[in-house]
């Protein structure tokens, strides 16, 4: 999972994303941005708010869901719960999707998850991403 | 002159997928995996178009990005501030890009179909090494899989 | 005037650095320097191994193992491409369970035929993520109704769990003669040094092999050129025909001679004498069987059998040979007045025949020649026999094939060993007026 921010002169950041929950409203997100990473992050969503979310399943399944920044927090013990399941997920996608193990293990363990920002979003428009010529559908 | 390092390179061969962030005229920002990063020299590098797809427009009119590559040995990672330059159709570049293409198609019974369309070539305004990104390789229990 | 000399603590601060940071420059060039020279001792090393023999096979199995004793490369084939087609075949290979010599890889196809197609190196790290990546959007494809995709990618030469591979184009004179190709299970096992290594290793390889090609070719040839015309040997080395020493049954219009009075010439001559008479007779039947392309199967001092169509197939084969064979008797006529001067009475006969014959590599090893067996011949050789001196009889088949170009004149049915009812059989007087 991937970020995707801009500053006031359109330059884009971007971070590795470990974790996400959805709130009940089904329009809500918040996700999780390691402390190396979320200065630069925090700085553009305070500024202009916008915000793209890519999710991809490791069938090469893809979506990006844009929204705007609604605030951020510390992660708490239960978000930290949410990014060990998910590495441990993304781990066995990877596997699964054949990258040699002395590869995918380090690559996923190793990412810096603690400690971490919890940012929101609600969002506003979601893509369907996955390579191809489909890339780009708009789908709610 | 001269941004990108030696030690750069082995980030830039696609053994682990790249990400690359984009935004559009309109302030919107879009961030999508690339397989691969191509080292063109010291200054350039270069992105596959293949699909026409969100940021292949979204350089074409903001030609900023950003490239995050990682070496697939050391785990290092760099994130590559870039300015979309131009496309080429033929050229050195071109040609080693797309013979890359053609033979890896051409493993997946897809001659013919999946083919370079461009290399898009991007100037390299500044090249970070990330820190503090990674957990020290000791303190992950590889065998079990846990921390 | 002496200038004073700067002791060390004079040197001010900023020139000590530079003085440092230039000794370290320094250190360094001189490290690249030793690896390189080690590089170029290395080179030289495995390119007077390569060069060092004529022998295809040798040559291979050296470029193999140079390249892995000494630069690593433990993985590793070479293939050679098809003469007339746009394949690679598997010569050579090292550090394979399943590649097996003579696998096809069809340019275009993978990343040794992507390299034979464009005459360009190439090198990949990542094959595995690449493969998976597009295996997925081949599935998104398909779904999406896209024509054209194949199912099942022919299985190329390769390591099972492949993900680096470097590979180079054999080339001489901008000519490809081949690809060398180096495999890995580990991704990016390949750097920019093992492409200049292994250029260079493809440049000597390249050489090597075309010089070995050139000199099996050569052999062949002169081998060849022992049975067959210059022409048709050349024609079978560049593989312009199926290999003639493969067993194989062909209509073939046969020709036996002999010179009638010759055991006894023999008998009675000095054997300088009988020598010099079958020179000349043999240089003049060769010239004769060389300009009209036909093929001498055999010749026993006095006695030769030559053949038309085969092994290159010919339009007219009776033609050809009657043409041939009333030359021949003009000729032999000449040189029989000049020897009867010298008291020797030599005249020849001659037997043509037509039908089908098994052809191919008859004897031992160590000792093979391309020899014909059939009724055909043995009809030919007893029309030789049986013709008299200057005659030339030929079978009914013949008769009937060429008679619109010579005069002929019945002498059979005749008698023939190994015939058990009497064989038709006709006398050539001469060429039709207007043949």
């Amino acid at each position: 999972m991937y970020a995707g921010t801009r500053d006031e002169r359109l330059c884009p950041a971007q971070t590795f994303v470990i974790g996400a929950v959805v709130h009940p409203d089904q329009e809500t997100i918040t996700f999780f941005v390691p402390e190396s990473r979320s200065e630069r992050i925090l700085s553009d969503l305070k500024s202009n708010g916008r915000v793209a979310l890519a999710v991809s399943l490791l069938t090469h399944e893809a979506y990006q869901l844009k929204g705007s920044y609604i605030s951020s927090r510390p992660t708490d013990t239960k978000d930290r719960t949410v990014q060990e399941i998910y590495r441990s997920k993304l781990l066995s996608a990877m596997l699964q999707a054949s990258y040699p193990e002395q590869i995918a293990r380090p690559l996923v363990l190793g990412m810096a998850y603690q400690p971490a920002v919890a940012m929101t979003f609600r969002v506003e428009e979601i893509f369907l991403q996955t390579p191809g010529p489909e890339a780009g559908r708009k789908i709610s | 002159m001269g941004i990108l390092p030696d030690e750069i390179k082995p980030a830039m061969q696609g053994v682990i997928p790249s990400h690359v962030a984009t935004c559009s005229l309109d302030g919107t920002p879009n961030v999508t995996t690339v397989s691969q990063v191509y080292y063109v020299d010291p200054d350039h590098v270069a992105l596959s178009y293949q699909f026409f797809n969100k940021t292949i427009k979204n350089i074409r009119e903001n030609p900023r990005a950003l490239a995050w590559v990682i070496n697939p040995e050391t785990f290092e990672s760099w994130d590559l501030a870039l300015e979309y330059e131009h496309s080429e159709t033929s050229g050195p570049v071109f040609d080693v890009m797309d013979m890359q293409i053609e033979a890896i198609a051409s493993m997946t019974g897809m001659k013919g179909i999946f083919k370079l369309r461009a290399s898009d070539i991007y100037r390299v305004i500044s090249a970070t090494k990330n820190v503090g990104e990674r957990l020290p390789l000791s303190e992950i229990d590889i065998a079990s899989g846990t921390t | 005037m002496k200038h004073p000399v700067a002791t060390e603590k004079e040197i001010p601060v900023e020139i000590r650095k530079q003085i440092a940071e230039n000794q370290q420059i320094i250190d360094r060039l001189n490290r690249e320097l030793a690896r390189k020279s080690n590089e170029v001792r290395i080179i030289q090393q495995i390119s007077s191994e390569i060069t060092s023999t004529l022998d295809l096979d040798r040559i291979l199995e050296t470029i193999l193992s140079a390249m892995d004793r000494i630069l690593g490369f433990q993985h590793a084939m070479i293939l050679l491409k098809d003469q007339s087609a746009d394949n690679l075949r598997v010569v050579a290979s090292r550090g394979y369970d399943h590649v097996t010599v003579g696998a096809e890889i069809a340019f275009g196809h993978g990343v040794i035929g992507v390299v034979a197609e464009r005459q360009k190196m190439m090198r990949v790290g990542n094959i595995g993520a690449s493969v998976s990546y597009l295996t997925a959007v081949q599935a998104k494809l398909k779904e999406a109704g896209q024509q054209g995709l194949s199912h099942v990618t022919a299985k190329l030469p390769s390591l099972p769990n492949v993900q680096s591979q470097l590979a180079i184009p054999l080339l001489v004179k901008d000519r490809l003669i081949g690809v060398l190709a180096v495999e890995s299970p580990r991704p990016n096992a390949f750097d920019e040094l093992d492409e200049i290594l292994l250029s260079i290793v493809a440049n000597q390889a390249a050489t090597a092999i075309e010089n070995a090609r050139m000199y099996q070719m050569v052999e062949q040839l002169s081998r060849l050129k022992r049975f067959f015309s210059p022409q048709l040997a050349e024609l079978i080395v560049a593989g312009g025909t199926e290999d003639p020493l493969k067993t194989h049954r062909r209509e073939v219009t046969v020709v036996f001679l002999d010179l009638r009075g010759f055991t006894t010439f023999a008998e009675q001559v000095e054997p300088e004498e009988v020598m010099g008479v079958l020179r000349d007779y043999h240089a003049e039947m060769g010239r004769l069987i060389l300009e009209h392309e036909g093929t001498l199967e055999r010749f026993t001092g006095d006695g030769m059998m030559i053949f038309f169509n085969d092994p290159v197939p010919v339009p007219n084969p009776a033609e050809r040979a009657l043409r041939m064979v009333l030359v021949m008797r003009e000729r032999v006529q000449e040189l029989s007045s000049r020897w009867r001067r010298r008291g020797y009475d030599l005249a020849l006969g001659m037997g043509i025949a037509q039908g089908y014959a098994t052809i191919g590599a008859i004897g031992f090893e160590g000792r093979w020649d391309y020899g014909a067996i059939g009724t055909v011949t043995n009809l030919a050789a007893r029309l030789c026999g049986e013709a008299k001196g200057n005659q030339i009889l030929v079978s009914l088949r013949v008769a009937g094939e060429v008679e619109a170009l010579i005069e002929t004149e019945e002498v059979g049915p005749l008698a023939l060993k190994g015939f058990h009812k009497p064989v038709p059989a006709f006398s050539v007087l001469g060429m039709k007026p207007n043949a």
